[in-house]
């Protein structure tokens, strides 16, 4: 460990407000970019799922399917 | 025959369905070992590295910034490589590439520049200083937006794919300008802090942390991209009977 006390840590010499700051903003763009692409992936596992069991309950070919919905282009 | 076998391996790569099944693997690693090294990057040059004699513990923010920029170009010549084969060999998958690679690449670059700033805040006096990097680093950015606002106008699928294959391939000029900036003008920018041929004039309790950080935000990229791709494909190919068979195999939550 670089510093002697956690309110060291915290001020970063007289730099603790343009550090946490660039290290906050880093967080957010991380997570953010992440969680974003998670939700889209189960997003479109829940609309196939869904269309998967649509098509069952009419018993209908599978190459039907979605015949009514344009996928997204 | 080697190259009719080459022939068919560069025609399965154009597959969207064999993409993403050899993918399907990877993807739990890579988001296993992007996490991990950035946890480790970020705790190691935050409160392990010693601080720089001149900029004091401002320096911290090297860890963030330059990953980040690092990824901006990368990603742009990303883009811009999956433009050339797009418009040379007509994949499907290149656009695919080109429209996964857009979201990230705009923020990061946009992290990039913010980090930046607020690095330069308390080196350089000065939140924004018009410098030869700075410039071409926000040239790049526009270059993401650009590209993201012309696939936003148009709708023809085609035309689409091949206006922005076409920019991104164009724009990759600027990723030359933006490594050679500070070498061609005088600049406030501090020249790169990692190169393949140097040793880096940095202690090594303070590059390796960087490595870290750096290998951390690659695969990090890495794993957002292929999940967005991995959307992509299934969206386009909602229709298709492989879709509705790796469905139906899929458990649910």
């Amino acid at each position: 460990m670089y510093f002697d006390t956690f309110t060291e840590f915290l001020q970063m010499g007289k730099h603790g407000f343009y550090v946490w700051l660039a290290y906050g903003t880093t967080l957010v763009v991380v997570l953010g970019s992440w969680l974003s692409a998670r939700a889209a992936f189960s997003n479109v596992t829940k609309q196939l799922r869904q269309r998967a069991e649509l098509a069952q309950r009419a018993g209908a070919d599978e190459s039907l399917i979605g015949s009514h919905n344009e996928s997204k282009t | 025959m080697l190259s009719d076998s080459l022939k068919q391996l560069w025609h399965k790569l154009g597959s969207p369905r064999w993409f993403f099944s050899l993918t399907t693997p990877w993807m739990t690693g890579l988001g296993a070992a992007a996490g991990i090294l950035l946890i480790i990057g970020a705790v190691w040059g935050l409160a392990f590295a010693p601080a720089d004699y001149q900029q004091g513990n401002s320096f911290r923010i090297m860890y963030v910034h330059v990953p980040a920029a690092m990824l901006a170009q990368s990603l742009y010549i990303g883009m811009g490589v999956a433009g050339f084969v797009g418009l040379v060999w007509r994949m499907k998958l290149t656009d695919v590439a080109i429209e996964a690679c857009l979201p990230l690449g705009m923020l990061i670059t946009a992290l990039a520049l913010f980090s930046g700033s607020v690095w330069g805040a308390p080196t350089w006096g000065s939140w924004w200083e018009w410098d030869g990097r700075t410039i071409s680093t926000l040239v790049l950015f526009f270059l993401y937006v650009g590209i993201f606002a012309l696939r936003e106008a148009i709708s023809d699928q085609e035309l689409r794919a091949r206006a922005s294959a076409l920019i991104a391939m164009v724009g990759t000029i600027n990723i030359p300008i933006i490594k050679y900036s500070v070498e061609w003008w005088n600049t406030l920018h501090q020249p790169a802090s990692f190169t393949l041929t140097e040793k880096p004039a940095m202690p090594s309790e303070m590059w390796l942390p960087l490595l870290v950080m750096v290998l951390g935000f690659y695969c990090f990229a890495a794993f957002v991209v292929l999940l967005r791709m991995r959307v992509e494909i299934l969206t386009r190919d909602i229709n298709a009977r492989w879709v509705n068979e790796w469905i139906a195999e899929q458990k649910v939550p």
